[in-house]
């Protein structure tokens, strides 16, 4: 059985009770098939995900090509970039199996992080491995390019 | 003078602070930050983070600029973004307490103010509009990573990116000849090296060597030591895509 309150996730779990029983009161706990889109790159998301079971997998969609960052299982927090820039998403998020989320109205949400500014303590957290993650693939992504290896050559 | 920019030591009294992405801070979060930093002043080419390094602190950037770059297990380095006057660097690693994830070298002599890791932390928890600002940051970190990742596996053409990466830069000119120039000329400031250019847009330098030759002989840039001018803007646009 999935909590609304559940504090295991990555956002919920450096949120005070007090924050994550307001966040509840959003929350709805919703099931979706495999394959089901979760988050579209160029469209600002309506809601805060929260993966409660199932994996998920995050690209990078780039001129027909599609780029894979990684998967993503339980206690993943979804779009939350996206909502708290205002802007639209930069990749896409796809069910990779039945997976059950909790998900809150995007404008509800950033309405309690008005009155809980403390929450930020916790967004900027998640938004610190989310932005990890896409460095590590930068680096990985590195190794693959035809650039000089270790030399300092300066010449403008 | 001994710097070829003036030193702001106080924050309380900085008059670029509102435009800047962290420190447009209330009084009493200013106060604070004025306390717990450290000011210096770094030469061109000094090393604030190593990759892999135990975090120390942020280095909150007054004046100049610094890249941020990091190295495959190859030992080939990619450049992640250019910070610019107002970030925060070293956060991923403070905020999460892990190694750097990324090297940051100064572009140019360039004045930032140290915090180190507990005070940065105590400093984050204790003013939550400390966390906004970090949040803001971090959104834009993201979205650069991302435009970077989605850069890198393009399959646009070399000379593309580079034409890509002029028309960006040519957004902040230091100079504009002004529509009675035919064509308008666009001076820019630029403080890195062909390498460094390379390491930007994934290829070798002397495919950037070529490439800016190129743009050279058909007289779409002129290059002067660290001033570059854009001379016929329009064609590297049409060599733009996306």
């Amino acid at each position: 059985m999935t909590s609304t309150l559940d504090p295991t996730n990555e956002l919920y779990s450096s949120l005070s009770p007090e924050v994550r029983q307001e966040l509840a009161k959003l929350a709805q706990v919703t099931t979706v098939a495999s394959g089901s889109k979760l988050v579209r790159q160029g469209v600002r998301p309506e809601k805060l995900i929260i993966l409660n079971s199932g994996q998920v997998e995050i690209t990078v969609p780039a001129e027909g090509k599609t780029l894979t960052l990684g998967t993503a299982g339980p206690g993943k927090v979804l779009a939350l970039r996206a909502i708290v820039a205002g802007e639209a998403a930069e990749v896409d998020i796809t069910a990779l199996e039945k997976c059950s989320l909790t998900v809150l109205p995007a404008e509800e949400f950033l309405n309690v992080l008005r009155r809980n500014p403390e929450m930020y303590l916790a967004v900027v957290k998640v938004l610190s491995g989310d932005l990890r993650k896409a460095d590590s693939f930068l680096r990985q992504k590195a190794g693959n390019l035809p650039l000089a290896s270790g030399s300092r050559t300066r010449r403008r | 003078m001994a710097y070829n920019f003036p030193i702001i030591e106080d924050c309380l009294r900085c008059t670029f602070r509102e435009n800047r992405v962290f420190c447009d801070l209330p009084r009493e979060a200013l106060v604070r930050l004025q306390s717990i930093k450290a000011t210096s002043v770094y030469p061109k080419g000094t090393m604030l983070c190593l990759e892999g390094q135990a975090p120390r602190g942020v280095y909150v950037l007054c004046t100049g600029k610094a890249k941020i770059s990091t190295t495959s297990s190859e030992g080939k380095s990619i450049i992640l973004r250019i910070a610019e006057p107002g970030e925060v660097l070293g956060l991923t690693a403070a905020i999460s307490n892990t190694p750097y994830e990324a090297t940051v070298e100064t572009l140019e002599q360039t004045q930032a103010n140290f915090i180190s890791h507990p005070d940065f932390v105590r400093f984050l928890q204790d003013h939550p509009e400390v966390g906004m600002k970090v949040a803001k940051q971090l959104t834009h970190n993201c979205q650069c990573a991302y435009t970077e990742i989605r850069s890198l596996g393009l399959s646009n053409s070399v000379p593309e990116k580079i034409a890509k990466l002029l028309l960006g830069w040519a957004k902040n000119p230091l100079q504009y000849s002004g529509p009675q120039t035919k064509p308008p000329e666009i001076s820019i400031r630029v403080t890195l090296t062909q390498e460094e250019i390379a390491q930007f847009v994934g290829t070798s330098r002397e495919t950037v060597s070529r490439v800016l030759g190129d743009f050279k002989k058909k007289g779409w840039i002129r290059i002067k030591g660290a001033t570059w001018s854009i001379t016929n803007k329009r064609a590297l646009e049409n060599l733009v895509t996306t």
